[in-house]
């Protein structure tokens, strides 16, 4: 049995009105790859967004080597997210660099690695993802598949320890989708622990080691893929399942 | 019609010297000016976009308030006057009011370079913030702070982007320093006005003076819009085929990722 790297516990977050997170506790092993489904709105990305603390939650805990990091300072918040590495749906690669210095970038100013020692260390992790071909492109010159597997080598050039994937495939077309699933897949069967968004349930139920439902800002079931999947104990969660199988 | 030619060919080869270096000083007025007025619009937009949350202590939050109090102060005062008024009033008043007596020449410097910055303040500032918030995001994911984010990701793209607004500045600069000739400064305008002080001829040396500075501005224009090129690279990239994962697609089973390979 692994340890537990990350702790969540009791977050809420609300922004206005509207309660987002109602009171969430999950907590990561090293090694596992959770995903979370959930139909839209749920609050599944708003979850991934507190975790790295682009959204402020409003309380609870992020317990990461037993330090709650919503009582860090900024330098510890930053520090933080080096270990807790970040793939978006729009990718958010730098635009005015080419694909090498997007990877490189993270490494020579904030882990103060040398230029020559961060482009070996980019490159092998470019070749991973095989965007070798490609270190010289600009990211407008690349499809969305391919910049998104250039995303996925730019965080995995930080060496996290944990990677947050926000429903990385949904702004692809679907032709594109597998390339990134084949990446995916590939570090999970690696040992890369991840925490992904995903409306892909093909992906979430072969890959993953655990499933996270939400709904309404709650999560209402969790557990092995083939469990959830096959045989939910939840209402809720059979009504989602039936609905996604129907369309 | 052949007396405005003669008149042409008189003024020009009795002062086409005085000509090109008039050109030359509104030249060097407008790039000096251009460049210290984008150091300062860069100074001030990055300085009015710092992040100031509510959590801050209120000491920050207080100097915040107070610097882009000044700072706006700065923007609309110079934004707000003609350069002409302005001339006059830092020329002379200056060595009225606090017996600063500068040279013409630093004087030229000086209030182009701080006119340049306060229209560029507002361009820089509006430039940081048309840049897509996901760059923001991606920098922070990556553990970058403000500064870093600032200088690393945003301020290039913005710069990107203010480029025309830079070349602008640049055109208005060459044309607007002829007002600069109230505090005497040789500028082409000046010379203009000298010329036809001797030679009486107004429409031939106004012609001349124009074809300068026309020839100046379309010539800046163009160096810009080279510069523009430049930085954006080609529009594509031609390697697709070398991209074998690309080729998987739709054919994918998640446990093996190698079972397409055909190459």
């Amino acid at each position: 049995m692994s340890q537990s790297i990350l702790k969540i516990s009791h977050l809420q977050k609300s922004f206005g009105q509207n309660h987002v997170l109602k009171d969430l506790d999950f907590s990561v092993r090293r090694g596992n790859v959770i995903s979370i489904i959930g139909s839209s709105g749920s609050g599944k990305s708003t979850l991934l967004r507190c975790i790295n603390l682009l959204e402020t939650p409003d309380s609870g805990s992020i317990i990461y080597q037993n330090k709650d990091v919503l009582k860090a300072s900024n330098s510890e918040v930053n520090a933080y997210r080096t270990r807790v590495g970040m793939v978006f749906q729009n990718f958010n690669l730098f635009s005015h660099l080419t694909v090498l210095k997007n990877c490189t970038l993270g490494l020579t100013s904030i882990l103060k690695i040398k230029k020559d020692e961060a482009e070996k260390r980019a490159s092998f992790y470019l070749q991973k993802v095989e965007m070798s071909a490609f270190v010289n492109a600009k990211p407008h010159q690349l499809s969305g598949g391919q910049k998104q597997r250039v995303a996925i080598a730019r965080a995995l050039a930080m060496e996290p320890e944990i990677l947050l994937f926000d429903e990385p495939t949904s702004a692809l077309d679907p032709q594109m989708v597998g390339e990134v699933l084949a990446v995916m897949s590939q570090l999970a069967l690696e040992g890369l622990t991840m925490l992904v968004v995903t409306h892909e349930m093909a992906f979430a139920k072969e890959v993953s080691d655990e499933i996270i439902f939400m709904k309404d800002g709650i999560i209402w079931e969790q557990g092995k893929p083939n469990q959830l999947m096959q045989n939910p104990q939840r209402p809720e969660t059979s009504e989602f399942l039936t609905r996604f199988r129907q369309c | 019609m052949e007396q405005f030619y003669l008149g042409l060919v008189k003024s020009w080869t009795r002062y086409g010297n005085s000509y090109l270096l008039g050109a030359r000083n509104t030249l060097l007025i407008s790039l000096v000016g251009t460049f210290f007025g984008c150091l300062i619009g860069f100074a001030v937009g990055v300085l009015r976009t710092l992040p100031i949350s509510p959590k801050d202590k209120w000491q920050k939050r207080f100097l915040n308030r107070l610097l882009n109090i000044f700072l706006s102060t700065y923007v609309e005062l110079f934004r707000g006057t003609p350069m002409i008024v302005q001339s006059v009033f830092i020329y002379y008043g200056a060595r009225i009011a606090f017996n600063l007596s500068m040279s013409m020449w630093t004087a030229a410097f000086f209030i182009v370079s701080i006119n340049t910055g306060a229209y560029m303040a507002e361009t820089v500032r509006g430039g940081i913030l048309s840049v897509d918030q996901g760059q923001t995001e991606g920098a922070k994911a990556l553990g970058m702070n403000h500064s870093q984010t600032m200088f690393l990701v945003l301020l290039p793209q913005a710069f990107r982007n203010i480029i025309p607004q830079i070349g602008n500045n640049f055109i208005v600069n060459i044309k607007d320093t002829s007002v600069l000739s109230v505090i005497s400064i040789t500028d082409l305008f000046f010379v203009h006005k000298s010329v036809v002080g001797s030679l009486y001829l107004y429409f031939e040396s106004a012609t001349i003076t124009m074809v300068i500075y026309l020839t100046m501005t379309t010539t800046a224009a163009w160096a810009l819009r080279h510069l523009e090129g430049r930085l954006d690279g080609p529009q594509h990239y031609d390697l697709a085929a070398i991209d074998t994962l690309a080729q998987t697609s739709g054919l994918l089973s998640y446990k093996a990722k190698g079972e397409v390979g055909h190459d």
